[in-house]
């Protein structure tokens, strides 16, 4: 099971309750998967540039995760992180001479601080409130973007983004201009960010923001700042989604306005939404089916994102947990046939 | 120091206004330590808006509340939680799919305030939370039913697990507001015993409406009416008193 909290609706998945509940043992079971994911990508893909796409979008999906699945928070705010990541790192390229590794903390403090106020004002609300809040932001930070068209390009995009190497001083020690050399770059961060994100959301703060998600006035009442952890938890999703943003802009050579689009948020919700909420891995597999999907289906047919529509609406019915839900309960199902028959 | 004479918990002219209306009116209210105070009182009497003022979802509009004559008026609700004080909750507010298990040790883990933004350590190594939590779940008789969701105990289980998750934090004053209410009559002598065991080793303010209970439990009965105290007192006092009969049957009539 992904959460091991031994918390978690065991009847969400069908599966059996722990015998020692609470007791959270340290599974590697999906680190594993996602460092075998990570690793066979552009082995297995045409392009290691979809693959590179595939984590950059994995990671702004677990960002989200982290707000959605593990905290209950809907945010239609994830492009502002996303696409002020991208914006600022590219200027601090390209303007400061920023190196790789400084563009991109620029982009974590970037997301991190905005996220900080966004969060500050969004959470003062609940529900939908708190969404038509997010929503509102988005919108007003898509028309600064429009109208700094001097800092952003505007419409057009900001254009000629360099992709530093990986420099010691002046001494390049890793150059990232070959797709497969910056794909390393970004699987190793997303790595990183995998397992921090997975160990953030077993400790004592995880556990806590599973409870908020769960009864907020509870959680209140038990003697948590409820403020608090949202906020915090915010800071952590939008850092981690400005890096993302950051990435994306190294992989594209351009900081396009789309990136700080409300559809921005939206394919971001959709990714984390159908990978599985409340699962870290659910993140990748929703960002990996996402990208794929949209890659192979915009060459053969314009209007696909009807069709995603169509996957979304398939998956909320039919898949509560997303992708990832899925999955697990058919492996359970396996699992039990198989034990059935060594049993007969 | 906490000692014998001195309140625990003490209410200075207590008022909540809702617009015009003052649902709690002048409430003087004070509760010793090591006892079991009730508060009752008909219907619309102002119990359940006392409780909210004392559990810091709502703000009084005059007066103030002292807890070990520290005023904590002021204080927002998670904030009197590392003061010492817990509640529960009149209808049920549970981790509904969180495991009974979990439950009982977020309760313990709130006490420790904004220590409880730990990111790094894992879960296991915070080792109190957990004993307290296998502790509570003895006392309360779920040790069989740790693992499963807490959704899918009993609505009698349910009740208990909610009065449990309030001692976990082991409080100096619990507040209950009634604990037994939507329980089967089966179910309430449980709640009964283990309130009357809880009254042992904590002092408690019980809003109930169960007479039997009250007057077998507590030490001492506040009778509300309209926002006011009507009287206080002893069981038997409290159950021979005139006003507190034309109290009860004023709302019959
Ligand atoms: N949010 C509110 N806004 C306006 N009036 C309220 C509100 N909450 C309660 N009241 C009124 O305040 C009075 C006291 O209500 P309260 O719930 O405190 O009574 P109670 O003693 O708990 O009653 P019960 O025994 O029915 O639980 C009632 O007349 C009620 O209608
Ligand atoms: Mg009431």
């Amino acid at each position: 099971m992904d959460t091991k909290t031994g918390a978690v609706a065991s009847k969400r998945n069908g599966a059996t309750p722990l015998a020692r509940p609470g007791r959270i043992r340290w599974a590697p079971g999906t680190t594993l998967a996602m460092l075998v994911v990570v690793v066979l990508l552009p082995v297995v893909l045409p392009s290691a540039t979809l693959a590179t796409e595939i984590l950059i979008f994995a990671m702004a999906a677990l960002a989200c995760n982290l707000l959605l699945g593990y905290t209950g928070l809907l945010s239609f705010g994830q492009a502002i992180f996303f696409g002020a990541g991208a914006y600022c790192s590219a200027l601090g390229m390209l303007h400061w001479q920023l190196g790789l590794f400084s563009a991109l903390l620029l982009a974590l403090g970037v997301g991190a601080v905005l996220a900080l106020l966004v969060g500050l004002l969004c959470i003062r609300r609940k529900g939908i409130y708190f969404v038509m809040l997010t929503l509102a932001l988005t919108q007003m930070a898509y028309f600064l973007a429009y109208t700094l068209s001097d800092w952003t390009g505007g419409d057009n995009g900001l254009l000629g983004v360099p992709r530093p190497p990986i420099a010691l001083g002046d001494t390049t020690l890793v150059s990232l201009a070959s797709p497969l050399a910056f794909y390393g770059l970004v699987a190793v961060l997303f790595a990183v960010i995998y397992i921090m994100a997975r160990r953030i959301t077993s400790s004592p703060f995880g556990s806590t923001l599973l409870a908020i998600r769960e009864n907020e006035a509870r959680a209140a009442a038990l003697g948590y700042d409820i403020r608090l952890f949202k906020i915090m938890v915010f800071v952590l999703s939008g850092a981690i989604t400005a890096l993302a943003g950051a990435l994306y802009a190294m992989l594209l050579n351009f900081a396009p306005l789309s990136n700080i689009e409300l559809l921005m948020s939206e394919q971001i919700l959709i990714m984390t939404i159908i990978g599985g909420t409340g699962s870290l891995f659910g993140s990748l597999l929703g960002a990996g089916s996402i990208v794929l999907l949209g890659d192979i289906l915009s060459a053969i047919w314009p209007r696909w994102m009807l069709l995603l529509g169509v996957a979304l609406i398939a998956v909320v019915i039919f898949m509560r947990g997303g992708l990832w839900g899925g999955l697990t309960s058919l492996l359970q199902r396996a699992r039990r046939a198989s034990s059935h028959d060594k049993e007969a | 120091m906490t000692n014998a004479h001195a309140p625990l918990l003490e209410t200075r002219r207590l008022e909540l206004a809702y617009g015009a209306f003052k649902a709690v009116d002048g409430v003087d209210l004070c509760i010793r330590p090591g006892t079991i105070h009730t508060v009752i009182g008909p219907n619309g009497a102002g119990k359940t808006s006392l409780f909210h003022c004392l559990t810091g979802e709502r703000r009084p509009t005059h007066g103030s509340i002292l807890l070990d004559g520290r005023d904590i008026t002021r204080q927002p609700a998670h904030g009197r939680v590392g003061l010492g004080m817990a509640r529960s909750f009149q209808i049920t507010s549970l981790f509904q799919e969180l495991s009974v298990h979990e439950n009982l040790r977020l309760a313990a883990q709130g006490v420790d305030g904004w220590k409880a933004l730990n990111f790094w350590q894992r879960l296991d190594t915070r080792k109190r939370h957990i004993d307290t939590a296998d502790e509570v779940l003895e006392r309360l008789n779920l040790t069989e039913r740790a693992g499963i969701p807490a959704g899918e105990l009993s609505h009698g289980q349910q009740r208990i697990l909610e009065v449990g998750m309030a001692i976990c934090a082991r409080p100096k004053l619990l507040l209950l507001d009634e604990p037994t209410s939507g329980m089967g009559i089966d179910d309430i002598p449980t709640m009964t015993r283990l309130i009357g065991e809880l009254g042992r080793d904590h002092s408690i303010l019980l809003i109930e409406h169960n007479m039997s209970i009250v007057m077998s439990i507590s030490d001492t009965i506040t009778v509300m009416n309209r926002g006011r105290v009507l009287v206080e007192g002893t069981p038997d006092s409290v159950r021979n008193d005139q006003r507190v009969r034309e109290a009860y049957l004023g709302e019959a009539a």
